[in-house]
């Protein structure tokens, strides 16, 4: 009956039968026509809650259903329509990738106000002083996923603090720097009044942080703001020894990498602002190297493109140049690419280093948590990767608020771009590389990406972590990870090995990048995979586990038996599960 | 063997065409191999001398001379020969060499798999066309066997066992062969036996601009006649309108729809040989071009073209289907000559909708029938004897990628994985087997392949372990007969292990396939173990003698447990030699 989603789209029950999570302002249009794309135009009726916009058409077998989360509309608009007058006509352009179209006859005076109206208060609640639906949701789960991530303990399964690195509560009234996190973890032998001095260098206090260190070489992951030079080629004292510092911290190198995530071009035009790059004659020891990723606003542009090309119809004869003219394939392989040259520098190369963008909460986030996945199994694990998503993403102040414009009309706000569905999509393209080495599955992605835009949850809504104990997020809101966490077995990938101490170096190269169809296309009905394979791996999964446990009692049996006829016994008693696989 | 001038050069380097790596061995030329042996390792690197497809000496560097080798299974050598001396005789030995003139020289008669005269025959006999058709219910009420073609008098390029409507006299037959390219009237290639319609294949009409054939349009009629399901029958022309109308002026063409009474007619636009040709030189250059960026690569593989015609192939395919199967129409498929594209759009439409076809056994036959016995011409088409560059195209190739295509949207539905495609890909240019050796029946038989060759057939069978696609289940193609594919290009992918097969560095880090094979044969192992283990606790407790017996099944058992499972291996069980694994348990 689902007809215009697709098969793996929306979590199965959640929010369909308790109806005590709706207002009970609810609206119901006899007559109203959606134009699918794919189908054409479909009679139904339309009901619009404070959360969700539902249409049904009933003349199909089997029933016709859209139901669309309010929170990912970008926009919606009138659309004069030439064949009648009378028809009241709408478009509402999505942020998952769709747009859709609506008509109905004029109304009269029995329903006083318009459908358009409605979706215009309900789907932009900031905008009419209305709260988030995610404050009303108040589902309650079995688990609870705002306990999922503690900055300490994440910490301390790093081993931090240690001799070189220590855990600072300067910040814990958000002074030193509002973005941040209140706990930070900083080199031992710089104490906080240094980091003041540090902080009034980097660009909206984003001074350098622990993000990862590695467990036997203490090479580590920092990341940061950019230092403010400006044209006059400005230094300062105390951030060249605290980068001294980050580097003394590791024995086993004497020389520092600096990543800027930028092109240079950009880079350098910074310093017209007051920002800028670290010279390498400031920082001795210090490698700068660019990493060529471009801005916000041209991954705007890029994903917009996509949808161009994409949504409703594909081009059949020029599809692959269509596609390279919207360069996402490109920004996705110079992220994955940059990411894969931290991750070597600190594996292979036992080096330290440090990443920055411009303010650092938006490409310097994409690479810290690539480098970081590539780095360490436990981020690949289903609760690993959500402890991965709160350190680097929220509480180091990716701003969500503003990248997805959350509730807000204004849809053409330069501050929206998709950094963190980039993101995703990366790490997407490392799951296709390395099938058996991550424990979440496609549907667990999407489901992140469908409820990032959903206002469902209360995880992805703010911009920094000050800003969510203000509106106190945690106690009025529910987290995606209670609801994910609470039928982990939806989001297992089934193949999945516990690699816990393999670093994984994918291959960067074209030939293994492409689309994630089953994401941007997923609207479109012919794009549906013919077969669910992922059953067949659950079947074969199931049946080897079935399998495994006949052997176990026939064995232990046979012992019995075995024990009571012979005095020959077998040579041990335990014995080792075969691994699913013997290669990496 | 008198071309052979250095049959061993020592210090040559191999150099990998993708990253930086550089391999130093010794290189061996023999009568049917160019050998690689790496100095440090273990390993070796053979060339079969037909599998050469072209070769380049590039001018001359300061650590030797090189040699670039391209093969028709897409492995591109680069060694660098230090002598310059040495290169050139390596070079023009090889030139010689993989110039064969006549067919005698080709590997396949001088193979031996160390197989009897009675087992190689039966391995020609596993593969039979005659029990085919029976399979399809054919002969039947409407259609029957015609013997008209025994001696290859009417069509030379035809098999001589032939289908054609029951009421299709032999004058109707040889009238339509005579306004036929190449005498290929139409005849039968598949049966539909659920609605009775037919597939049937045939060349294009001499039609000219008005010429006319009473015989050929009863030949027509006659096959409408023989499915009552459909008033009409759907001939379709594999080829874009405007080939088909240049082709008018050389007195052929295609079927005036006025004179035919009871035909649709329909052009499918798939493109000619050339246009083949030139686009797989075209895709292998983009790819085969060393750090490339996102936009040239995307650029580069549209502009080649190549998966345009791949889609076009499965586009005309899924239109036959269409038609069969929901319609109930038969459909006559032809385009110039009836052995190209007409072969491609049979085979794949019949795979699509018959699940024997996508078995193992059944994907032989298929190309058994419509490739080999109705004479696609592979010898001219693989290059087989030094012949016209222009007869060369990658025909067959394209049949088996829209296959792979096929096989990645509909995963459960083949019984061979993709090994499978690439091996016979191998073999079609290997020339090792008599298979695909010449043109047609006709001239397989002069050269009597049956008595002097083996069959790749009995090859793949002997080792179907190693072509099973882990996904496949028969119960999902119980359920759907009928595959329906999405022909929207993203469906379309760059076939990479087939054109980098040879490049270790472009291959993935982790494979599902791999990881499924092993998945399944840790639960074929612990099956045995189950079994063994039932075995024992069932033979037990009555009488203590049989006890020691009984422990050491359960050692056998647990050293299936811990043998780390790796890829195929054969099976040894526990179950049915107790001494033998018993000895096996002590010792261990």
């Amino acid at each position: 009956s689902r007809s215009d989603r697709s098969a793996q789209a929306k979590p199965p029950s959640v929010m369909s039968s308790d109806s005590a999570e709706f207002s009970p302002e609810l609206r119901v249009t006899q007559d109203v026509t959606y134009f699918c794309p794919f189908i054409g135009a479909l009679r139904g009726t339309v009901m619009v809650t404070n959360y969700r916009l539902f249409f049904k058409c009933m003349d199909r077998e089997p029933t016709f259903v859209l139901d669309l989360p309010l929170g990912v509309v970008s926009r919606v608009e009138k659309i004069g329509t030439a064949s009648s007058r009378l028809d009241v006509s709408y478009g509402i352009v999505c942020k998952d990738m769709r747009n859709l179209r609506f008509a109905h006859k004029q109304m009269e005076d029995t329903l006083r106000k318009s459908i358009f109206e409605v979706l215009m208060k309900f789907a932009f609640p900031v905008s009419n002083g209305l709260q988030i639906f995610a404050f009303e949701y108040g589902q309650v789960f079995p688990e609870n996923g705002w306990k999922v991530y503690d900055t300490v303990s994440e910490y301390k399964r790093q081993g931090i603090p240690n001799e070189s690195w220590r855990i600072t509560k300067v910040n814990d009234h958000y002074e030193l720097c509002d973005t941040y996190p209140s706990t930070l973890a900083v080199p031992v032998n710089i104490p906080d009044e240094e980091l003041k001095k540090v902080a009034a260098f980097r660009v909206k206090g984003r001074i350098p942080v622990l993000s990862w260190i590695h467990p036997e070489t203490q090479a580590t992951v920092t990341r940061c703001s950019q230092p403010m030079v400006g044209v006059n080629g400005k230094r300062s004292k105390e951030d060249e020894k605290y980068l001294q510092a980050i580097m003394d911290a590791n024995a086993q190198s004497h020389k520092l990498f600096i990543f800027d995530a930028r092109p240079s071009v950009n880079a350098a035009a910074n310093k017209m602002k007051g920002g800028g790059y670290e010279s390498e004659d400031a920082y001795q020891n210090a490698e700068l190297v660019f990493l060529d990723i471009h801005n916000i606003h041209v991954m705007r542009e890029s994903l917009r493109k996509l949808k161009d090309v994409i949504y409703p119809n594909i081009e059949d004869s020029h599809w692959l140049s269509n596609l390279e003219s919207t360069h996402w394939l490109e920004h996705i392989k110079l992220i994955l690419a940059g990411a894969l040259r931290i991750a070597d520098k600190v594996e292979s190369g036992k080096t330290s280093v440090v990443v920055h963008c411009s303010d650092g909460w938006d490409r310097t986030t994409q690479l810290t948590s690539l480098a970081m996945l590539m780095l360490d199994g436990y981020y690949r694990t289903i609760r690993g990767f959500e402890v991965l998503l709160e350190k680097e993403w929220l509480s180091f102040g990716h701003r969500f608020q503003l990248r997805i414009g959350h509730g807000d009309k204004n849809h053409t706000d330069a501050d929206r771009s998709p950094v963190f569905i980039q993101f995703i999509d990366c790490v997407w393209q490392l799951t296709r590389q390395f099938p058996a080495a991550f424990e979440f599955n496609e549907y667990f992605l999407v489901t992140i990406l469908d409820h990032l835009y959903s206002c469902l949850f209360g995880t992805f809504l703010c911009n920094s972590e000050q800003q969510r104990l203000k509106e106190e997020i945690p106690k009025r809101t529910v987290s995606l990870w209670s609801y994910i966490n609470s039928q982990m077995e939806e989001f297992t990938n089934p193949l999945y090995v516990n690699y816990s101490n393999h670093v994984l170096f994918p291959v960067v190269s074209l030939r293994h990048l492409e689309l994630w169809v089953g994401y941007y296309i997923r609207w479109n009905p012919r794009m549906r995979p013919q077969e669910p394979v992922h059953q067949r791996y659950k079947e074969l999964l199931a049946k080897r586990a079935e399998l495994q446990k006949r052997v176990d009692e026939l064995q232990r049996e046979v012992t019995n038996r075995s024990a009571s006829t012979s005095c020959e016994r077998p040579g041990s008693p335990t014995r080792s599960i075969t691994p699913v696989q013997t290669f990496v | 063997m008198e071309h052979i001038r250095t049959p061993k050069v020592e210090q040559v380097r191999l150099l990998d065409r993708f990253s930086n790596k550089i391999t130093n061995g010794t290189l061996y030329l023999t009568a049917t191999h160019l050998i690689f042996v790496e100095s440090s390792a273990n390993n070796s690197t053979s060339i079969l001398h037909h599998h050469i497809a072209s070769m380049e000496k590039l001018s001359l560097t300061t650590s030797g001379c090189p040699l670039v080798i391209q093969c028709r299974n897409f492995r591109v050598v680069h060694f660098v020969v230090q002598r310059e001396r040495d290169c050139h005789d390596i070079y023009s030995s090889l030139l010689h060499l993989l110039r064969p003139v006549s067919y005698e020289e080709l590997y396949a008669f001088s193979y031996n798999p160390k197989q009897n005269d009675q087992q190689r025959e039966e391995g020609w006999q596993l593969i039979d066309l005659g029990a085919e058709f029976e399979r399809m219910g054919v002969p039947c009420d409407q259609w029957q066997l015609t013997d008209v073609n025994r001696d290859y008098k009417v069509c030379e390029t035809y098999p001589r066992d032939l289908y054609v409507p029951i009421t299709a006299s032999k004058p109707i037959i040889v009238g339509s062969s005579k306004f036929r390219s190449k005498g290929r009237f139409p005849v039968l290639t598949y049966f539909y036996q659920e609605k009775k319609a037919a597939v049937c294949r045939c060349s294009q009409p001499l039609s000219g601009f008005s010429a006319r054939c009473l015989e050929d349009e009863s030949m027509l009629q006659a096959i409408s006649k023989a499915n009552h399901n459909s008033r009409f029958v759907y001939v379709m022309d594999t080829r874009p309108k405007l080939n088909a109308l240049a082709n008018r002026a050389a007195g052929k063409g295609y079927e005036n729809e006025d004179n035919y009474s009871n035909i649709r007619f329909q052009f499918v636009g798939i493109e000619n040989i050339h246009v083949m040709r030139t686009s797989l030189q075209k895709l292998l250059e983009v790819i085969g071009t060393r750090s490339l960026s996102m936009s040239d690569y995307l650029v580069g593989l549209e502009s080649s073209g190549w998966l345009r015609h791949i889609k076009a192939i499965v586009d005309a395919a899924v239109f036959l289907v269409k038609a069969v199967t929901i319609e109930g129409a038969s459909v006559l498929v032809h385009c110039s000559d009836g052995w190209d594209r007409t072969a491609q759009v049979c085979s794949l439409g019949v795979l699509l909708m018959d699940p024997y076809y996508r078995t193992i056994k059944g994907f032989m036959v298929l190309i058994e029938k419509d490739w080999i016995s109705f004479g696609h011409k592979f010898a001219e088409r693989c290059d087989q004897l030094d012949g016209d560059p222009k007869e060369v195209s990658p025909i067959f190739t394209q049949f088996l990628e829209c296959v792979w295509q096929l096989t990645e949207q509909f995963p459960q539905a083949f019984e061979f994985s993709e090994w499978f495609l690439l091996q016979i890909h191998e073999h079609v240019h290997s020339c090792q087997y008599g298979n695909f050796l010449g043109n047609n029946e006709r001239q397989r038989e002069e050269l009597q392949l049956r008595e002097r060759t083996h069959s790749l057939w009995a090859f793949l069978m002997s080792e179907k372990q190693n072509y099973l696609n882990p996904f496949y289940s028969p119960a999902y193609s119980e359920m759907h007969p009928v595959l329906e594919p999405s022909t929207l290009p993203y469906h379309f992918k760059f076939w990479r292990n087939m054109y980098h097969q040879f490049d270790r560095s472009m291959h993935p880090r982790q494979s599902i396939l791999k990881t499924i094979l092993t998945l399944r044969e840790n639960s074929r192992k612990a099956e045995n173990t189950v079994q063994a283990l039932e075995s024992v606790t069932r033979c037990d407790p009555q009488c203590d003698t049989r006890a020691p017996c009984a422990s050491s099944h359960q050692r056998t058992a647990l050293q299936l447990q811990h043998h780390p499972v790796t890829s195929g291996l054969p099976h040894t069980g526990g179950t049915h030699q107790p001494q033998r694994s018993a000895a096996a348990g002590r010792g261990g």
